[in-house]
């Protein structure tokens, strides 16, 4: 039963209703905002003592006096006199909670005049509508956090089927910059779905693009500042304090192509860093993203159908066009585009295959553009080094790191990983049943306002559709009002660390209560306000520091590379794959090859992952550099022109 | 401390008693009427009437040595609210009343209820003589508590109707007194530090005679002065008192007793208050000591109460708690 903490109290001007009601208690109760009670009535309702549980949403204080002024005059205007008085003025403690549940809810009635006690672990529970979800054998819970109040100290779940589908899904978080709570906060949340996120529901993994510094490059590394506490909450939410045990990072090259476009560049941290590079197949299905509306009319879409259907991989062949030809890469398609063009001049031609001339060569000009606009993602050759779509592994964690890369790149790999994503989600070759998309800075991405890019139409769409796949969106923010409404409100669980006032000032909080509006703005590193389909109202957490490297301290024990030499990229490509490998082999092995093909080979060495793997650079280069050698040995014919040929030939 | 009922709410069932007079012929009053202690007026003219000095010889205007200093342990005070809720034979009232007094202790500046709470009472008071045995039998076989209005010695004689209604309040205000003068008597023999009694104490047996018990009276419709001290009581500055003087009336104990002036209001009795305390033991030191007891008591100021110029907050603070308890 518990000590009684308060009575509730009604009045005609104040009365209770079945969703509020008011409660008093001593001054030196254990209860503020955010504090989970329950009442227990004395009159059966339907053969049963009623129970309500609320969660306290307002809190007043007054005395006995009608006016400030009468308190000014009793102490003559003297502040300190007010606490020499013998007698200390009659206060009270009044607060309102929100009802959480009735129970039996049925028939629904205002709160009863009754005893209020704190919420125990238990009431917890059943006020949150949790024990549906955590029943022996059968639990669906993914611990979020610690409810405490007092003496009460309470392990609050999410139900999984509701944030990782099906029944609803996807995450949204919302809080200030530089407190580390969003990154926090879905870093300790994964850890704690791969910890309890039922065997029965199948497998589960996470993609996250780290789009701002460090953020997300040392989830392999474990923490280095876990405290008491924290080690406190992750047994008492029995989460193991550790990092993630596979992870794989992801990050397209420098421009220069030396190095990978990443702050995870330290040698030592190598092994699990692979390139992220695309070709013109992976490239040209997304061309869209790159291509606004003005660039893309309906002749050029057409176009690039074509292109797509008819050019790209296989052997294409035209009376008109002086060769075959096989596009497989952008070099091989801006020979395709010099042979038509070509054409159509040699032949005074304005339209080929119903195409005109001005719509071809502003499509040629749009698509090889985007090697260069996205130089060290996209590759010319064709080369690919792509996420290891199908063999997704349960419980890992991919990182895709774009933060150094331009806007057009960020794009065309955020579009690209997600639709793989959703596709294969759909005919299961994943690998896995559930994914997980963590995506940063939201509002650049599905701004609630601003252009319909493919990007916010493709994050709206896994917004609303994600769920029956088990593809599920953990998205974060500053501002949540600047995010469109739909990937908002598609949002089965919201968390909010602390926020901005004028944030808050906007209509989409005008449903909090002031106090809580007041404590979202003042919330302690480490807290969050949870809504979650369950909760009928929002409840308080703490959540543990997670349990891997922070990025800032991670680039501090393990600083950046510096950009290295060409030979010297090629030996960190290789490495890892070849320990026997050295700087002074390279050199000599690429010695007489061009930058160029160095890269290409490097490239195709990771790609192809051999085992002989200096063979096979080798080979590489020798293929090349032998062509070239036997076009240089070979001498060509002396040839005498006739005396007749005005031309010499 | 003992209640006739529950004290909590419970009671008298006014409905049963309407039920059982109306079986006596008897015809209710609207309900929702106005306190008698509303409608009172005072029966008597204000009056001077000079008391016997126990210091000086004449009415003096005194300073107090020192610096008040807060010494009361505990406030007491009592409430009581009559409403008629029927006539029997057209003419003879029955009353409701309810009294209640308690006693609120104070430690650490925060008042608490003393002992085992307050004394709460509600009752019948009509003139039994008058209203015939039978009625009596019936209301007193109900189990509620009847009290008779008429003085024992009194002639049994039809009344005027407002005499009725007058023997009926005081009738009630006895029973508030009775139930004051338990509760500071039992403070008095088991208590340590000093009771600030709200009223005077000459009419509590064993408190008036008590070190510990400490009247304060806020109402001068008597002033025990002579007619050429009044202007020495009207003109006492805040913190001064008048020299001390002897109450003694034919049924109260005889006491010790002094004007203070607590605050100054401008008006020639705002913010006065006459201590009464036992006359054992009396000393003009001691009449010094009590009025710093007292004046260390105008703070907090009791507002918004009317009477806050010559209310202690712990006396307002047991009256709200009777209210919230009694109703």
């Amino acid at each position: 039963m518990g000590e009684i903490l308060g009575r509730v109290v009604a009045t005609e001007r104040r009365p209770n209703t079945p969703h509020q009601f008011n409660f008093w208690t001593a001054l030196d109760a254990q209860v503020g905002i955010g504090t989970i009670v329950r009442v227990d009535g004395k009159i059966p309702v339907a053969g049963r003592l009623p129970k309500v549980y609320g969660v306290v949403v307002e809190g007043l204080s007054y005395s006995d006096l009608e006016t400030p002024l009468h308190d000014v005059l009793g102490a003559d205007g003297e502040p300190g006199r007010a606490d020499d008085a013998p007698t200390r003025r009659t206060e009270i403690r009044l607060y309102t909670a929100a009802v959480l549940r009735h129970i039996p809810d049925d028939p629904l009635q205002p709160v009863p005049l009754g005893a209020v006690y704190l919420a125990s672990e238990a009431d917890v529970q059943v006020a949150l509508r949790m024990d549906a979800y955590l029943k022996p054998g059968a639990s669906t819970g993914i611990p979020i956090g610690l409810y405490r109040a007092g003496a009460t100290s309470s392990p609050i779940y999410l139900d999984a089927d509701f944030l990782l589908g099906p029944e609803a899904a996807h995450l949204n978080i919302t809080g200030v910059s530089g407190l580390a709570t969003k990154t926090s906060a879905v870093e300790w949340l994964l850890s704690s779905i791969f910890a309890h996120f039922p065997a029965q529901k199948g497998s589960v993994a996470a993609l996250c693009f780290n789009v701002k510094g460090p953020d997300l490059c040392f989830l392999d590394q474990p923490a280095t500042r876990l405290d008491a506490s924290d080690l406190e909450l992750y047994a008492k939410l029995g989460v193991p304090a550790e990092p993630f045990k596979h992870v794989e990072y992801f990050a397209p090259y420098t421009a220069r192509g030396y190095a990978l476009n990443t702050l995870r560049s330290n040698e030592s941290l190598s092994h699990n860093v692979r390139p992220l590079t695309w070709g013109l197949r992976e490239v040209l299905q997304y061309a869209e993203v790159l291509l606004n509306k003005d660039d893309v009319d309906a002749k050029a879409d057409a176009l690039i159908d074509f292109i797509r259907e008819r050019v790209v991989d296989q052997d294409f062949h035209d009376d008109r066009l002086a060769t075959s030809h096989r596009v497989q890469s952008f070099t091989d398609l801006e020979r395709w585009f010099r042979d038509v063009l070509r054409a159509m001049e040699e032949k005074n031609q304005e339209v080929w295959r119903t195409h005109h001339v001005a719509t071809i060569r502003k499509v040629r000009n749009r698509l090889t553009n985007i090697s260069t606009r996205c130089r060290g993602l996209v590759t010319d050759d064709g080369t690919v080094s792509d996420l290891p779509w199908g063999v997704f592994q349960d419980r890992g964690v991919y990182v895709v790191d774009v933060a150094n890369l331009e806007e057009d790149a960020q794009d065309l790999i955020f579009a690209r990983v997600v639709t793989q994503l959703r596709e294969r989600l759909e005919k299961r070759t994943l690998g896995v049943d559930h994914v997980v998309v963590f995506v940063d800075e939201l509002n650049k991405y599905a701004p609630a306002d601003g252009p319909d890019t493919y990007v916010r139409k493709m994050l709206l769409d896994v917004a609303e559709r994600g769920r029956y796949l088990g593809l599920v969106l953990f998205a974060a923010q500053q501002f949540r009002s600047q995010v469109h409404r739909r990937v908002v409100g598609n949002s089965g669980t919201a968390l909010f660390g602390r926020m901005d006032s004028d944030e808050l000032a906007t209509p989409g909080y005008a449903t909090l209560p002031p106090t809580t509006r007041t404590k979202l703005s003042t919330l302690d590193k480490g807290e969050l306000m949870v809504r979650h389909p369950h909760f009928t109202q929002p409840v308080f957490v703490r959540f543990p520091r997670p349990a891997v490297l922070s990025g800032r301290e991670g680039v501090e024990r393990y600083p950046q590379a510096d950009e290295p030499t060409l030979e010297g990229a090629v030996v960190r490509a290789l490495r890892p794959l070849d320990r026997s490998i050295t700087l002074d082999w390279v050199k000599e092995t690429i010695a007489l090859a061009d930058e160029d093909e160095v890269l290409r080979a490097r490239n195709r060495t990771l790609q192809v992952r051999p085992d002989d793997v200096q063979a096979y650079f080798r080979s590489q280069l020798k293929r090349r550099v032998a062509t070239e050698s036997v076009g240089a040995r070979t001498r060509p014919a002396i040839r005498t022109s006739p005396g007749d040929d005005p031309y010499a030939f | 401390m003992s209640a006739t009922d529950d004290g909590r709410g419970g009671g008298v069932p006014i409905r049963d008693a309407r039920r059982i007079l109306a079986a006596h012929g008897g015809s209710p009053a609207a309900p929702g009427g106005e306190s008698l202690e509303r409608q009172a007026r005072p029966s008597s003219v204000p009056r001077l009437d000079g008391a016997p000095l126990l210091e000086g010889h004449q009415i003096e205007a005194r300073d107090l040595m020192g610096a008040p200093v807060a010494a009361f342990g505990a406030f007491l005070d009592g409430i009581q609210r009559s409403v008629v809720i029927g006539y029997l034979d057209i003419t003879i009232p029955v009353v409701h009343g309810t009294t209640a007094a308690a006693i609120r202790e104070r430690d650490d500046r925060t008042l608490h209820t003393w002992s085992d709470g307050p004394i709460v009472e509600r009752s019948l008071f009509l003139p039994a003589a008058l209203a015939g045995t039978s009625t009596m039998s019936a209301l007193a076989a109900s189990g509620i508590p009847v009290h008779d209005t008429l003085p024992a010695a009194d002639p049994v004689a039809l009344r005027h109707p407002a005499e009725l209604l007058g023997l009926a309040r005081q009738a009630v205000q006895a029973r508030r007194e009775q139930a004051e003068e338990r509760l500071a008597g039992a403070w008095c023999a088991s208590a340590r530090t000093p009771l600030y009694v709200d009223g005077g104490i000459g009419g509590f047996a064993a408190a008036s005679r008590s070190p510990l018990a400490v009247g304060v009276v806020k109402s001068h419709h008597t002033l025990y002065v002579d007619a050429d001290a009044v202007a020495t009581v009207a003109s006492l500055r805040p913190g001064q008192r008048t020299s001390a003087f002897v109450v003694a009336t034919r049924r109260r104990t005889r006491v010790a007793s002094w004007y203070l002036r607590l605050r100054d209001t401008g008006a020639p009795l705002g913010g006065l208050v006459r201590v009464e305390v036992a006359e054992a033991g009396f000393d003009s030191a001691r009449a010094d000591q009590i009025s710093g007891w007292v004046l260390a008591e105008r703070e907090p100021v009791a507002l918004p109460d009317s009477r806050w110029d010559v209310m202690a907050y712990g006396i307002r603070d047991c009256e709200e708690y009777l209210r919230a308890v009694a109703g």
